[in-house]
């Protein structure tokens, strides 16, 4: 299967910029989680993959074709909507086996491959039924098995998991996964939660804006932030703002020390951040903070603790549950040079 | 809680039912005697008797419905000018009520995909247009397709007469009744009657079809476009049957209105191709005085009307329990 290619998408809604300027490269049989907050041009962005909205400008290609003014209907992608778009006047095996209809495949064939595609998520007792008589996750499934009915060069998901409850939604995530895995179907689904993405995507593409911020695996999303805002929206951190020194950070009256060195010049504004099972009660080294507990949350496996410091409050997420700890308790938290990411801080941000 | 809370409901709400039950007996009274009592008269009078020259009495004979089915002097002649009045009662109301859906369907559907300020605007105007009568509409039609004054001046003097004679048309035109040997005509005709009658019924047509095409999910259609359904198919494999129910409801609706019509029947249809319900007001106000058959004529009317929409009632159920 060849890759997907976008290059220089961008879309205007009258003076509005939906989507900015977005080149992607997804590899065939990938699947790419679009990440995002709600806003973010990222269900834009797939409905152009979709052929379903024309970019203003730039171009998207599949196997070096450009299909950029193809039409939906003559692009096989299968898409899961948000709502899922079953057809009410169809029942379940009618709705899977809709694509082959409309592409003039016999009927029995056609409802040979419907029962095959309903096996595969696990709806084949439900062919009959009515769309109506079926529960949210049982929805999910007829309209994944429906947009893989024709074979789709590109699988895309708009939010799938949106209406389901908590507890079937992460079954779901599992089992997607799973389905999309088997079928090594090129695949991308957007979400805005971000566990979702962690869950099942091989690369995560981080938006915000219109703009792409990121993009690579969940693990160096997480791990290796290149701004504050995704090092903000994928996981928990704490920010703290300060200035360049000579490679290292001055927060206040401390010095803290980063490795590999901050590559700013000396007195540039900068951001850093830590996330919270990165820093840690006590020890001793470099980049000791001295603060104050003003909040513990124990949640079992994990200890939250909320400490005021004197360059402000932050949270350490503690696994270690053996130091007993009281609000009020004075305690000293370290910042481990090298899990502190530094990012420059915009100035009018300072004044604001 | 929740135990106090339900044990509370039951004695909170039969309260207020329980206070005026006169009231309600008495209302109800009164709207059923005010519904029934003109309709039970019109039943009952279809089994009286004309009185000639001198109007009419109680009685129980179904000579007025026998005179409707198979004419006055059966057995010994059988004459069905009383049925061909029905017939075209009903094949009237079926044309333009299909005809006024067909063409506010796709109007609709535009309408709904437009922003919701020029939808509301719309609205507006289609809402205010139901506000003229009848009247009104059909002298304005009667005054447009009249022979000396409306379409057919136009066609003769910008030249489209001639040109319809050049190309043979106008002898089509002539076989369907729509030219005498000079000019195009539209009065009398069946073409000028189903027309007005559906442009009368139009406006409702669209806002009958609205509520059901502007709650039509875009993703239905977007889904059946990524499916690969090219515009045509869309429209007849998606939205035509999500649709279904309501299009044939609207033309039912429109065909049992259209079914009583009476003014544009009488301004635009031939004599001989008038409907029951013009026979209807003949027999009972106009030139024959006979209220007792004009009753009857009513009856059958009321229950053809009904006929059709237990008929629409019984399709609809089978489609659904498919």
């Amino acid at each position: 299967m060849s890759g997907l290619s976008l290059k220089y998408i961008r879309k205007n809604y009258g003076d509005v910029r939906a989507v900015d300027n977005v080149s992607l490269e997804l590899q065939g049989g990938a699947l790419t989680a679009l990440l995002g907050p709600s806003g973010c041009g990222k269900t834009t962005l797939l409905r152009m993959i979709a052929g379903l909205e024309d970019p203003s400008a730039g171009s998207i290609s599949l196997g070096g074709r450009d299909i950029t003014r193809l039409p939906a209907h003559k692009r096989k992608f299968g898409m899961v909507f948000q709502s899922f778009a079953l057809f009410p006047h169809l029942n379940v095996s009618d709705n899977v086996s809709y694509a082959l209809t409309i592409a003039g495949t016999p009927r029995g064939q056609a409802a040979a491959r419907a029962h095959e595609l309903l096996d595969l998520v696990q709806l084949s007792a439900f062919a009959e039924r009515r769309i109506g008589e079926l529960s949210g996750g049982q929805r999910q499934r007829v309209a994944i098995a429906r947009a893989l009915a024709q074979e789709p060069d590109v699988f895309l998901l708009d939010e799938p998991m949106s209406a389901l409850d908590a507890k079937l939604r992460e079954d779901m995530q599992v089992e997607l996964r799973q389905l999309q895995q088997r079928l090594g179907i090129t695949t991308i689904v957007v979400t805005h939660d971000q566990h979702e993405a962690m869950t099942m995507a091989d690369q995560i593409v981080v938006m915000s804006q219109g703009r792409v911020e990121q993009m690579g695996t969940p693990q160096a999303i997480y791990h290796q932030p290149e701004n504050a805002f995704v090092a903000d929206f994928i996981g928990k951190a704490n920010f703290f703002d300060g200035v360049i020194a000579a490679g290292q950070v001055r927060l206040g009256d401390h010095l803290l020390q980063i490795t590999p060195p901050a590559n700013f010049i000396d007195g540039s504004p900068v951001r850093i951040a830590i996330r919270p099972e990165k820093a840690a009660l006590g020890g001793q080294g470099a980049n000791l903070l001295p603060a104050k507990v003003t909040f513990v949350r124990d949640v079992g496996p994990v200890r939250d603790i909320h400490l005021e410091t004197s360059v402000g409050p932050m949270i350490v997420a503690d696994s270690d549950n053996r130091q007993p700890l009281r609000i009020g308790d004075v305690v000293q938290v370290s910042l481990p040079a090298a899990a502190i990411h530094v990012f420059p801080r915009l100035q009018d941000k300072v004044a604001a | 809680m929740t135990a106090v809370d339900n044990a509370k409901a039951p004695l909170a709400t039969p309260a207020p039912r329980a206070r005026w039950p006169l009231g309600s007996l008495a209302m109800a009274l009164v709207v059923g005697f005010l519904c029934v009592t003109p309709f039970i008269l019109v039943i009952v009078i279809s089994f009286g008797q004309k009185i000639e020259g001198a109007g009419w009495e109680w009685a129980f004979t179904f000579a007025n419905y026998q005179r409707f089915f198979v004419g006055a002097l059966w057995p010994d002649e059988v004459t069905f000018l009383h049925l061909q009045r029905l017939y075209y009662a009903l094949y009237y109301a079926v044309l333009a009520s299909v005809l006024a859906v067909l063409t506010a369907f796709p109007f609709t559907y535009l309408l709904t995909r437009l922003s919701r300020r020029a939808q509301s605007i719309w609205l507006v105007f289609i809402l205010a247009s139901l506000s003229l009568s009848e009247v009104f509409i059909v002298m304005g039609w009667d005054v447009l397709l009249s022979n000396r004054s409306g379409l057919p001046m136009l066609f003769e003097v910008s030249g489209a007469t001639d040109w319809l004679k050049r190309t043979g048309w106008f002898e089509v035109l002539r076989e369907w009744g729509l030219a005498n040997p000079r000019n195009v005509k539209f009065k009398t005709s069946e073409f000028a009657t189903i027309l007005t009658m559906s442009y009368l019924v139009w406006p409702y047509a669209v806002i009958l079809l609205y509520p059901a095409l502007s709650r039509l999910d875009p993703s239905l259609t977007e889904a059946a476009r990524t499916m690969g359904a090219g515009p045509a198919r869309v429209m007849t494999s998606v939205i035509l049957p999500t649709v279904k129910l309501s299009l044939i409801g609207a033309t039912l609706l429109l065909f049992v209105f259209l079914l009583g019509s009476y003014v544009t029947v009488v301004v635009f249809a031939e004599p001989a191709k008038q409907t029951t319900a013009v026979a209807v007001y003949e027999s009972v106000r106009g030139s024959t005085l006979d209220a007792p058959f004009g009753a009857a004529q009513a009856v059958i009317l009321l229950v053809t009307a009904a006929g059709f929409l237990a008929i629409a009632q019984w399709l609809t159920k089978r489609s659904e329990a498919r």
